[in-house]
């Protein structure tokens, strides 16, 4: 447990020192094996962080909604999304003091490509590098007839009663007035019939695409059980393939749908190219 | 039984496109009255969520801008690139057939491309088989 010591020593130096105001990370939840954010605001709060299986929400998320300087304990996908919050000026790096370490809870997400902070200002562990996506998954799905995949995609979209668990719990999405529920235009149908479904689901993919960093909070977060990843991922790997661009990894580098070049590909097409 | 023509809804970016559409009627060139033209800034401007509840409606998209070069707002079209090379994945990827969304790049010069488009366009969505509108028909 000497990361989770460290974890204590630094969040309470933080507080101690009033570097921030403060800190996020997590606590154990009601279920077992389930841990639930907490904001430690007092040094002697710091005791309740934990730091193991179970800590997969997505911190970053909660950024957005602060306006105090704090500081937030990141795994892998939590410190990618800063990357991109920052990016996107939503938060200033100047705000936030990060503290990195390697997933502890990869139980659940055991195809995670990068488990280690990507960025920190104090490192609680040294984690192994970046493995590469190799997208299986949506190979295997691109390998199946067009009906199939048309019958699959209606059966997911239909189960979803759009309560939108997964806008909240993403961290990309952090619109103060979200298209599906603007009235004057009224942008998508409220109902859940299977049209307002799909229009809705395909356009919350076209909307992360290029941002989403596939930490998989939309897919906890939903109660119906979506298969939200597979569109995220297909945008993923469409960004990756044709615009050389994996986001939040780097501060320096523009986001993939913010930028164009010369020669992007022009196979969509008619006649393609 | 009288065949009833399918819709297209086209959007066509204000500076190239319509005004090569203007350009095809001024010249009266022939062809089919599948589309129904959506004026729009530009190519930049049509946002996927547009793509997507046209077809709850209509059979078929085509979206059509200026030459990548010749964008009134310099860089509308080149952004939009990126945007409809994602949406066409996307749509091929859920089983979307490939003529039913169609993008195309139209001068306001080019009054017959943009009737031959509009005739090739009307023709692959009458041959696609019939649409079900998301599911709602």
């Amino acid at each position: 447990m000497i990361v989770l010591e460290k974890i204590k020593e630094k969040a309470k130096e933080l507080l101690a020192e009033n570097k921030v105001e403060v800190v996020l990370g997590f606590t154990r939840g009601t279920l077992p094996g389930k841990c639930t954010p907490y904001f430690a605001r007092k040094v002697d709060e710091v005791e309740n962080f934990v730091w193991e299986e179970g800590c997969n929400h997505n911190l970053a998320n909660y950024l957005t909604k602060l306006s105090q300087k704090a500081a937030i304990i990141v795994k892998g996908c939590d410190s990618r999304s800063i990357i991109n919050l920052i990016k996107e000026n939503q938060i200033t790096r100047e705000q936030v003091y990060i503290i990195g370490g390697t997933c502890p809870s990869t139980g659940e997400c055991p195809d995670c490509q990068h488990q280690e902070a990507v960025i920190a200002d104090y490192k609680i562990s040294e984690g192994e590098g970046a493995i590469e996506d190799s997208f299986q998954d949506v190979l295997e799905f691109e390998k199946l007839s067009p009906e199939a995949r048309k019958e699959y995609f209606y059966k997911e979209a239909s189960k979803c009663i759009r309560c939108y668990a997964c806008r909240n719990a993403c961290p990309a999405c952090y619109c103060k007035e979200c298209f599906v529920e603007e009235n004057l235009p009224s942008w998508v149908g409220k109902t859940t019939g299977i049209g307002d479904n799909i229009i809705f689901h395909l356009t919350r993919a076209m909307h992360v695409a290029g941002r989403c960093i596939d930490c998989g909070a939309c897919v906890r977060a939903c109660p119906m059980g979506v298969n939200l990843s597979l569109l995220n991922r297909k945008m993923l790997k469409d960004v990756q393939e044709m615009f050389k661009n994996v986001s939040g990894l780097s501060l320096d580098t523009e986001l993939a749908l913010n930028e164009y070049k010369q020669d992007d590909s022009q196979k969509f097409l008619i006649g393609g190219e | 039984m009288k065949k009833v023509d399918k819709k297209i809804v086209a959007f066509l970016c204000n500076w190239c496109s319509y005004a090569g559409a203007d350009l095809a009627g001024v010249s009266r060139f022939q062809y089919p009255p599948h589309l129904r033209i959506i004026r729009v800034p530009c190519s930049g401007r049509v946002d996927p969520l547009f793509i997507f509840t046209a077809l709850k409606s209509a059979d078929g998209v085509l979206v059509s801008g200026c030459h990548p070069g010749d964008c009134h707002y310099t860089s509308g079209n080149l952004v939009a690139r990126r945007k409809f090379a994602l949406v066409k994945g996307l749509l091929e990827f859920i089983g979307i057939e490939d003529g039913r969304v169609q993008f195309d790049w139209i001068s306001a010069a080019e009054g017959n491309k943009f009737a031959q488009t509009a005739a090739k366009v009307a023709s692959e969505v009458d041959n696609l088989p019939q649409w079900d509108r998301w599911g709602e028909k």
